[in-house]
């Protein structure tokens, strides 16, 4: 039995995991590939940890705790090394990006553990179809009614997160017309959306062991929120982001949840209603949608404004905290990738130039390899 | 003359039945009983169709219906050596080159079991070299198939896929060395010995090349059509059969070559995943079938004992060859197992390079091919059955493949 204490950590400390896609190298489709290189990985040296995910087409690589930017990046980078080293070894491509371009997902085998099976059985083809690759970036928190705070004032740059990182525009061959589809796919499961809108651990452990005796939950794990605590670990878990083309902006993308929170906590710029949730569903389809060319309706000022432009707006705010933080190489991918587009928009710009998606996913590949 | 002319004359004119046709439906209904009834591969009902309707069982085709059948039989070759071409790469042979060493000590290995073991049964030094040296081959249409069928995926899959085609290289250079060496040795003088293998291969490999640069411009002419680059891909294959064959150079090389040349320029994946769909199906049924017709039977006994020990033989080597560089090419001793199992298949192209082999030199070509045929008899019904269930062990297959 879970007790649901919070393990208090050191505060805006942070780590990160990343769901990466194992490629053939001859068609770019997914293949099965995840035991395999995770036996060659497990006699390797490597900092942070490598594990197997739900189909034999996806690993996660995680790293450990980390104060600094930097840090987190220069573990990352060697996570993607021993990876790398391994994979060549066995012939396959490992790409970033939220889902592959076009695997079918009747193809997919889930890996041989009782947790995966578990969950294959209770939700059938959509376990199947849950073969897409997020990051999820964690945060640390002193205690558990500072981890609410930080978990509902974040919800407001939810839409930041899904805009900036996203990297799924095709899926299933095709262009969806979304810039992160795979959000999409994690929207069909009961137990996804947001967590109740309570302020202080106590009512938070309230509200769990209800879920748990009505047997709707038995962990956890078992919710699939946007954000949600993780208690043994100290932290919240930012879950809407796609994996990134590369590890850089992975870290980018922690740097920018890192100050976020400083600034969030610090400063408590905000006052915590359940408004904050009045437009949430709309500006999270907006992102989804649309990237950071998406408007977003901010419900306490009740105003509209491009995803990109807020987020140069609260860039403005942060300075002071990524400075402190050490943050600001992270922040100036940020800002690179608000000017210049995510890697959605890269994707499609890479698929009009070749107009193959096999092309596509091979350039992703390469492109994780070097890493910007 | 009656009134009813019209009526066609009884009984029905056999001769006129169009017998690929019937091989055809016979291989498909057999490989649908096998695959249903016992979950036995599908191809092995080809192989059982082929061999019953063959002209040492039932008869119901002749010698000389199978020689009509001879263009069927080079296309469907030329199509499974385009394919096993295009899985090999070489990219991950330089990444990873113990791969290589596994390969040539493979080859090695089992030719030099298979050839102490014929020395040993009295079998000319020359003669024993020539079978071994068919024997180092895996058979490509056969694991191709099996992969196709089970829709595998994963370490297993690749490696055996690999290692087929490097062994079906070494094997096609070892012949027409020895073959070289034979015509020195019966013949000709060593103008022959040493200008046949290199024109054999620098010519094969010259034309594969041209082959390789005409299709790519081609397709990036045609562009990113599935249909277009379908029968284009149909159409090439069958010129390049023909041109090897014109050209006295080796369909193996070449279209090996063809293959495998293509992808290593097709930087931009003008040409991915080339499927010859279900044309290319009806190809490799007829294949397996009228290879399985072509197969005396009455061969087997004869050479039963010899052809078991050869079978033996040849899988102790290819397992200490790849056990012995499993580890330092990253692969666990289980896998490693997996995939000597999967090279176990025996070409059935063995067959046919025994009866060029023959052709050419009568005077070895009967001894030799009692006891090769018997091996490939056996290797033809349990090699695709080994292949497939390594596979699936293996945790290759697709879920609902193969059930």
């Amino acid at each position: 039995m879970e007790s649901l204490e919070f393990k208090p950590s050191a505060p805006r400390t942070l780590g990160v995991e990343l769901e990466l896609q194992l490629v053939n190298t001859r068609d770019c489709d997914l293949t099965r590939a995840a035991t395999d290189l995770l036996g060659l990985i497990a006699k390797a040296k490597h900092p942070g940890e490598i594990k197997p995910e739900i189909t034999e087409s996806m690993i996660e690589a995680s790293t450990g705790i980390h104060a600094q930017h930097g840090t987190l990046r220069a573990e990352l980078r060697e996570l993607r090394s021993a990876l790398l080293a391994a994979a060549d070894r066995l012939n396959v491509g490992v790409a970033g990006g939220g889902a592959h371009p076009f695997q079918r997902w009747g193809e997919r085998r889930i890996v041989d553990h009782p947790r995966f099976k578990h969950v294959s059985q209770l939700y059938g083809y959509l376990a199947k179809q849950f073969t897409v690759f997020g990051q999820h970036i964690h945060i640390g928190c002193p205690d558990g009614n500072d981890a609410l705070y930080l978990l509902h004032s974040l919800a407001r740059y939810v839409p930041h997160f899904i805009a900036l990182s996203a990297a799924s525009p095709y899926y299933q061959g095709l262009d969806t017309a979304f810039d992160s589809s795979r959000l999409n796919t994690v929207f069909a499961f009961p137990l996804s959306g947001r967590a109740p809108f309570v302020g202080s651990w106590d009512e938070f452990r309230g509200y769990f062991e209800r879920m748990r005796r009505a047997g709707i939950v038995e962990s956890m794990k078992d919710f699939y929120w946007d954000i949600r605590p993780k208690p043994e670990f100290g932290t919240i878990e930012l879950r809407v982001c796609d994996t990134p083309l590369s590890v850089d902006t992975a870290a980018a993308l922690a740097a920018y949840a890192q100050a976020l929170s400083r600034w969030l906590l610090v400063e408590r710029p905000h006052k915590l209603t359940e408004d904050v949730y009045l437009t949430y569903t709309y500006n999270r389809f907006q992102a989804c949608r649309f990237g950071l060319d998406g408007e977003m309706v901010d419900p306490i000022a009740e105003q509209r404004s491009p995803i990109y432009a807020d987020v140069r707006a609260t860039l403005e705010a942060l300075r002071v905290h990524a400075r402190e933080l050490a943050a600001e190489d992270g922040l100036a991918v940020i800002e690179a990738i608000a000017r210049r587009g995510n890697d959605a928009r890269w994707m499609r710009e890479a698929y009009a130039g070749s107009d193959s998606l096999p092309d596509l996913v091979w350039r992703q590949v390469e492109r994780f390899r070097k890493g910007q | 003359m009656s009134d009813l002319f019209f009526l066609p004359a009884w009984p029905l004119p056999l001769q006129a039945l169009p017998w690929y046709a019937l091989l055809l439906l016979a291989a498909a209904i057999a490989g649908e009983a096998l695959q249903r009834l016992l979950r036995l591969p599908r191809v092995l009902g080809w192989i059982v169709a082929g061999v019953v309707l063959g002209p040492h069982a039932s008869g119901a085709l002749g010698a000389q219906d199978l020689a009509g059948l001879r263009g069927v039989l080079e296309v469907a070759i030329g199509m499974v050596l385009f394919e096993l071409g295009q899985r090999v790469d070489l990219q991950w042979l330089r990444r990873n080159p113990w791969l290589l060493a596994a390969s040539l000590l493979e080859c090695g290995l089992s030719f030099g079991a298979m050839f102490v073991l014929l020395l040993a049964l009295d079998a000319p030094p020359l003669l024993a070299a020539v079978a071994a040296a068919i024997g180092v081959a895996t058979a490509p249409a056969v694991i191709l198939v099996v992969v196709r069928d089970l829709r595998a995926q994963g370490q297993v899959t690749e490696r055996a896929l690999l290692l087929t085609a490097l062994n079906n290289i070494v094997a096609f250079l070892s012949v027409s060395m020895l073959l070289a060496w034979l015509a020195h040795e019966y013949a000709g003088g060593w103008r022959i010995a040493l200008g046949h293998p290199l024109y054999l291969i620098t010519g094969s490999l010259a034309l594969a090349g041209a082959l390789a640069g005409v299709t790519l411009a081609l397709l990036q002419l045609l562009g990113r059509r599935d249909e277009a680059q379908f029968i284009s891909a149909v159409a090439l294959v069958v010129l390049a059969v023909w041109a090897a064959g014109a050209l006295k150079l080796s369909v193996t090389l070449t279209l090996l070559g063809y293959g495998t040349l293509l992808r290593a320029i097709d930087r931009r994946r003008h040409f991915v995943s080339l499927d010859f769909g279900r044309v290319g199906r009806i190809f490799v049924m007829l294949l397996f079938a009228i290879t399985a017709a072509s197969l005396d039977l009455r061969l087997l006994p004869a050479g039963a004992l010899a052809g078991a020990t050869l079978v033996a033989a040849r899988y102790l080597g290819k397992t200490l060859g790849i056990f012995a560089f499993a580890r330092p090419s990253g692969m666990t001793l289980r896998k490693a197992s997996l995939v000597s199992l999967g090279l176990m298949p025996m070409s059935g192209l063995a067959v046919v390079l025994v009866s060029q082999t023959a052709e050419l030199y009568p005077k070895i070509g009967v001894s030799l091919a009692t006891v090769v045929v018997s091996a490939t008899v056996m290797l033809e019904l349990l090699g695709p059955l080994v292949a497939h269930f390594a596979l699936i062990k293996a945790g290759d297959a697709a879920e609902d493949a193969g059930r």
